[in-house]
């Protein structure tokens, strides 16, 4: 071969070798010792060692040489170089005669320019296909979400099942903060026929009263200032589907009244409407406050909470749920251990009593919190008393005012409940389930008016 | 000196070379279990396969139990992408493999599920080659979850060799498997 040739090849990054009958190397060119990244040695090296990948194709090499085969070829073949990058190639193998002897011209093409960037496509196409798959085996499915055989969970699992598929029903859930009234809803709706209608969420305590209104049932344009186009509500979002409207104690009075008109014809109108508008959905609420409580108090419509508490469900608290708080707890620990990509973890016995002890103000929430926090911490393969940090409640002081509790005539309402606010965050050490609890609020309200007064944490 | 003459499994003085086909689905960890037989080595990042990677690593073996002389066994990995579908150049990767070793994801079930798409063309090209399923990642769940008994079961339906749990990443197992696998292949190179 000529040295312009040799030239043009490794220019194409083309390499050649021709191998004897006995499969020694006759000869090359420069651009393959190159690429083998190896001393090649006429009359000594072997086809066999230096491309080990022909091995199980041995017939097929023979046929070649004896030309009773046209070619073999090995694409996309990948290799580390010494400097642990790597190398792809083609290999071609062909029959080649010289004075009549039958050899074999061995033709490697440099491809690693052209591969790496498919290999950088394929890269993100399956990292994004991982990270989903692994999302769908980590997050168990909805249907199974309830953990536990007690009796009091049985009814739960039984009083879905059998309310799924009864779409007229309006359905009533009540139960401390953290006890599941979200997945208690979200279940009804996946196992009904209405699972693949929309989902639609409403939080009455985080969205401030003065928008609610326009948030649930939609605006016209010119409505109010700065409507400057119309808007469908949410209700309109979840036609077809199921409307969760969670903590509706928080809804505010003068919205009760349209809210249970909605409720009396199943047809609304927009603010700054006159157009009657139909929605079909199923309706499910839940509250964590005593709703007969708050119609005594003049704070709930009787009328609304007649209407609403067709079927309705108090959800356990966890202490109720006697030794499931360990089942409930295996099964965060299998959630953890994956997320954090922990080798097996398990509860030891120490570790199951402290959990069985405690009263679980948080329910579910606060357990799935503390497991978390154990299974970051947790070293072996078990998680040990030391590794439960639980929420001793200390008894926040009454908020007994190191100032008078009447505002003098320069602070505002304002500034007295922004400053009360602080004063409860401050003795719960910046917990605000606590300081909740302590200001009778919900947590929702509690992180609103922390948005609201803008108060630094 | 090295005897370059040509067999079906390249014999040299005591040296045996053997092809093993790394099969599975994209991100169940084929090419980390060669990476850490070959290299022990385990690297977090995961690396898409293109085409082929080859590597290869030698082991003493004994051709059987009652042998004396112990053999150089060099194992070639082909470490295959991920088939999404059948073709005619994976064909030519399967051929005249001595054996294969599956892998599956034991953190996704999902993992399994077109084994058949892969592995029937396997053995109809290699007939008599050995497989073995390594259910890898078990590093990352609990020896009692589900998925063990689900992947022992699926794997039993493939009538294959033994289903090992590895980790590629603690390297729990992983020696095991391919040498599993390379008696597997000498004894049914004896036959």
């Amino acid at each position: 071969m000529t040295e312009l040739y040799e030239k043009i090849l490794s220019e194409k990054k083309i390499a050649y070798a021709v191998f004897s009958s006995q499969y020694f190397v006759e000869e090359h060119s420069r651009y393959f010792v190159k690429l083998m990244e190896r001393p090649v040695t006429r009359g000594v090296t072997v086809l066999w060692d230096l491309f080990p990948e022909l091995v199980g194709s041995e017939d097929q090499v023979e046929g070649v040489l004896q030309g009773k085969q046209r070619r073999f070829t090995l694409e996309k073949i990948s290799k580390f170089t010494e400097q642990v990058k790597l190398r792809y190639y083609n290999l071609i193998l062909l029959p080649f005669k010289k004075a009549g002897v039958n050899q074999i011209l061995c033709i490697m093409n440099d491809t690693t320019f052209e591969t790496s960037l498919e290999q950088r496509i394929q890269q993100q196409q399956h990292e994004i296909k991982l990270l989903e798959s692994t999302l769908t085996s980590a997050i168990p499915p909805l249907s199974s979400g309830l953990v536990g055989d007690s009796p009091k969970i049985e009814i739960v699992r039984k009083f879905i099942t059998k309310i799924a598929d009864i779409k007229s029903t309006m359905i009533l859930l009540e139960g401390e903060t953290g006890t599941g009234k979200n997945l208690v809803a979200r279940m009804i709706h996946n196992q009904s026929a209405l699972a693949k209608s929309p989902f639609i969420e409403v939080n009455c305590a985080s969205i401030p009263a003065t928008l609610i209104e326009s948030e649930i049932f939609g605006y016209e344009r010119g409505a109010f200032t700065n409507a400057t186009s119309s808007k469908h509500g949410l209700l309109e979002e979840a036609d077809g589907g199921t409307f969760f409207l969670d903590e509706i104690s928080e809804l505010p009075v003068a919205l009760q009244s349209k809210f249970l008109s909605f409720l009396e014809n199943k047809t609304f109108r927009r603010l700054g409407s006159t157009l009657e508008r139909t929605v079909s959905v199923r309706i499910i609420a839940a509250t964590n406050h005593n709703l007969l409580q708050a119609v005594e108090r003049g704070e709930f419509r009787q009328d609304l909470f007649f209407r609403l508490n067709v079927v309705s469900l108090r959800l356990p608290s966890l202490r109720e749920l006697g030794t499931d708080i360990i089942s409930i707890a295996d099964h965060f620990i299998h959630i953890y251990a994956f997320d954090f990509k922990k080798k097996t973890l398990r509860l030891s016995e120490a570790a199951q009593q402290k959990l069985l002890s405690y009263h679980w103000p948080g329910n579910v929430r606060e357990l799935r919190n503390v497991i978390e926090r154990a299974v970051i911490f947790a070293d072996g393969e078990e998680i040990e008393p030391d590794h439960i940090v639980l929420v001793e409640e200390p008894k926040i002081e009454a908020l007994s005012p190191e100032r008078p509790l009447l505002p003098d005539a320069a602070t505002s309402l304002y500034e007295m409940e922004k400053e009360i606010i602080q004063r409860a965050l401050k003795q719960a050490k910046g917990n605000q389930t606590r300081a909740a609890r302590a200001l009778g609020l919900t947590l929702d309200t509690l992180r609103y008016r922390i948005k609201k007064y803008r108060i630094h944490l | 000196m090295v005897n370059a003459v040509k067999g079906k499994s390249l014999q040299k003085a005591l040296e045996i070379s053997k092809k093993i086909c790394m099969l599975g689905s994209f991100g169940v960890g084929k090419s980390s279990l060669v990476r850490r037989f070959v290299y022990d080595l385990f690297d977090e990042r995961y690396l898409t396969t293109i085409g082929v990677q080859i590597s290869h690593r030698s082991l003493l073996k004994r051709m059987s139990a009652s042998s004396r002389n112990p053999v150089n066994l060099k194992l070639i990995l082909w470490d295959l992408a991920h088939i999404d579908t059948m073709n005619d150049v994976i064909k030519t990767y399967f051929r005249g493999s001595h054996g294969a070793v599956v892998v599956y994801d034991i953190t996704r079930p999902e993992s399994f599920d077109r084994t058949a798409e892969f592995l029937l063309p396997f053995r109809e090209i290699n007939p008599s080659s050995p497989v073995i399923f390594a259910v890898n990642k078990c590093d990352l769940l609990s020896p009692n979850h589900a998925n063990y008994g689900l992947f022992l079961e699926k794997t039993k339906l493939f009538n294959g060799g033994s289903c090992l749990f590895t980790s590629a990443r603690t390297g729990e197992r992983v020696e095991e498997a391919f040498h599993q696998l390379a008696t597997l292949i000498l004894e049914a190179d004896g036959r």
